[in-house]
Order: structure tokens, then sequence, then C-alpha cells
């Protein structure tokens, strides 16, 4: 009895050692890697925040911010319906609360391929996307997933 | 449960719970940034996403933004090793008071900067001490500790919500507090050039850009900045300027709509 109690307890320690190894690691773990398992809308869920303050802060110390609410959303393709990478979107704080993700509109003008890119309050891309009014792109994410 | 098994149940969960604060710790970045208070342009140094200390006026010959580099850079240099709350003290300098980490200046407060704060050097000291610490979770010395000057009023969370740094719990990121004066709902558009620098070559290419038709019409061209996060995600940050410049000047209230792009040059 005392030896299966003893196993228990070494096996409850072991387990916790784990645990706290994974998460002291957790930042060293590519996410790049998760990113090609769970796709790029987990990687905006999990990181838009930290994105976005990443941007913020990269444009702060150039003293080139933008003075407005941001906010990290999915791109999503107009045609294929899928994300394709993730956008910060800046303008007023109510309108920037309620876009859900940017739309990708693409075209060949001769040399040129334009990317149109418009915020909206829906999470699909389909028909004729409505822009959210007072609301921009500031930044455009590419994942290397 | 027998005596016995508690022992090491209770050191395993010890052991899991420094090595998460350990963790969390090490996720801890310095940065700093410009930014607007009070209609004033002030230089912020943060921990993470907090804002530990505030800087608002030059000294010995460096801008605020410059102090605000040399202090995160003494920051980030402090943070390579374990550091302890008795190692971060504040003391006296010749002119003013400082905060120390190991012994080593951190930030200086002159008079001037107290000033700026309405505060006495020794006070504005202590509170970035004491911001310093929350930061870095460490514990922050009690009323007892700090014997002589009380904080100043106007830094007090409850007395003034705008008070620089106040303690961390109570801030809010950076993205979620921005100065409501712009107006962002124009949409007055107009093509305009895109210019970046980049290893990578040079290229060129269009953006269309909306905004107010004042702040439109100051608008020449659009910076690209590419910054890499982390080791998967490249950001192409799109900044409306009125001039080409290395130092952009962003036009506030525009923003971009689209993208039109064309290589020109292959190195």
């Amino acid at each position: 009895m005392k030896t299966q109690r003893r196993g228990i307890a070494v096996v409850l320690v072991v387990g916790l050692l784990t645990l706290a190894l994974v998460a002291a690691a957790a930042y060293a773990i590519d996410l790049g890697s998760i990113a090609k398992v769970l796709g790029i809308g987990w990687l905006v869920s999990q990181h838009g925040e930290q994105i976005d303050a990443f941007i913020t802060s990269a444009l702060g110390e150039r003293e080139a911010a933008a003075q407005g609410a941001t906010k990290v959303v999915p791109i999503i393709s107009l045609g294929r319906g899928t994300h394709i990478g993730a956008a910060q979107v800046v303008g007023n704080p109510d309108n920037v609360k309620q876009v859900k993700v940017v739309v990708q509109l693409e075209g060949k003008f001769g040399n040129f391929g334009a990317k149109i890119l418009v915020p909206t309050t829906t999470r699909t891309a389909s028909g004729n996307p409505e822009r959210a009014k007072g609301v921009g792109v500031s930044a455009v994410i590419e994942f290397k997933i | 449960m027998d005596r016995r098994l508690r022992v090491p149940i209770i050191v395993g969960l010890g052991l899991f719970a420094a090595l998460a604060a350990a963790a969390a710790l090490s996720n801890a970045s310095v940065s700093f940034r410009s930014a607007q208070r009070d209609g004033n342009r002030v230089a912020e140094v943060l921990i993470g996403e907090r804002v530990v200390i505030v800087l608002r006026t030059a000294a010995g010959g460096y801008t605020p933004l410059e102090r605000a580099e040399v202090v995160a850079n003494r920051l980030r240099a402090a943070m390579a090793e374990e550091i302890k709350t008795e190692q971060v003290e504040v003391g006296p300098l010749d002119s003013g008071h400082g905060v120390f980490i190991a012994d080593g200046l951190t930030v200086a407060v002159t008079e001037s900067e107290a000033e700026a704060h309405g505060a006495t050097t020794e006070a504005l000291a202590r509170q970035w001490r004491d911001n310093l610490l929350l930061a870095l979770g460490l514990e922050v010395p009690g009323p007892g500790a700090s014997e002589q000057a009380p904080p100043p009023a106007q830094e007090t969370p409850a007395a003034t919500p705008a008070a620089e740094a106040p303690p961390a719990a109570e801030q809010t990121p950076p993205a979620e507090t921005p100065p409501a004066a712009v107006d962002w709902t124009g949409a007055a558009q107009k093509w305009v050039p895109i210019f970046s620098l980049t290893g990578e070559g040079v290229s060129a290419g269009m953006a269309q850009v909306a905004g107010p038709t004042a702040q439109m019409e100051k608008v020449k061209a659009v910076a690209e900045l590419r910054l890499n996060f982390q080791n998967f995600g490249r950001i192409y940050t799109y900044i409306p300027v009125s001039s080409i410049s290395m130092k952009p000047q962003r036009i506030q209230g525009v923003s971009v709509w689209a993208i039109a792009d064309v290589k020109l040059v292959n190195f």
C-alpha cells in the first residue's frame, strides 16, 4: 500500500514538473508550426492583441503611431472565402470594435496588381462587402505558414 | 492523505508555480514609444504592455524619446539577470534622484522632470520604482518603506485618471486608449505612391488612401515600413505622409483602402 502511494506521489510530481516545463517553454515553441495545424483564424484570435501591440509599439518608437483605436482581424479572400492573412485596422473606437474581418478583393490592371481591402462587420466574404464606416487599414500581416 | 505524500506534492506545486511565473516574466519585453498626454508629446517606456516610465522633458542634450531609448536599453541589460525587489532602489543624485537596479542607474529624475509631473524628484523616482517592480512581478515595498515624501496627488489614479504611469493593475493596453480627437470618418479618396526601402530591393506602388478632405490634401505618399513578428509573421505597415522622409510624419485620420504594387528592381 505504501509503495503504491509513493508511486502515485512520484507520478504527480513528475506530471507537475512536465507541465511547468511546458509552460516555461511555451514561447520558445515555433508558433508557426502550431498555426500550420490550427490555421490563421486561430493565430489571429490567440495573438491578435499581441501583434496589434507590437505594431503600435514599433510605430510609436518612430513617432508614427496612429491616433485612433486599432485592432488585428483576419483577412478573407472574397473569391476563396479563406483566411489569407491579417490586417491591423484603425479608426474611431466604436467603429473599430465592430469590425470582424477585412475582405480582400484582387484585380489585375496591366503590370499592377491591386488589392482592395474592405473592413467589414460580418465574418463572411460574399457578394458585395460593405465597408465599415470610419475604419481603414494601417498594416497587413502575412504569415509564413 | 498520508503526511509523507504531502511533501512531494507541495514541492511539485511550488516548482510548478515558480516555473510558470518565470515563463510569464521571460515574455516581458522592454520597449519605448512616443505618445500624446495632456496635449503634450511625451516618451513612454514599457515592460510588456505596461507603461512604467513617462518622460516629459529633455535632459543632458537628449530629447524625451532619446532618453526613453537609453532607459529601455538599460532595462533590457538589467533584465538579462534575475532581479530581486531589494535591488530596485531609489537613491540621490547630484541633482535630483535616480532609480537604480543592482547599483546601476536606470533612470534619472531631474528637477525639471519632477516639476513637469508636479512631484518632487524623490516621489517621482519612487513612483517609477514601484511601477518597475509591479511590471516585473515583484513585491512593492509598503508605505512604511517610502518613509519620506508621499506620492504626489496627481499620480494617484483615483485622483486623476489620466495621471501617468498608474499602478499596472489599472492600466489598459495602449490600443484601447486612443486619443479621441482624430476624425477617421472622412471618405475623400485619392491614389498616392508607396515608397519602401528594404533589403529585398526597391519597390514602388500605389495606395488608395481615404480620410477627411483637409487631411487628405496633406497626404503626398504612403511610407511602407516592414516588420518581422517573431519568426512567422511579416508585417507591412502603411503610413500616410506629407513628404518622403526616412522619419515618417503620419497624417492622422487617413487610412489605406487599397494597394497596387509592382516590383521595379530585384536585387
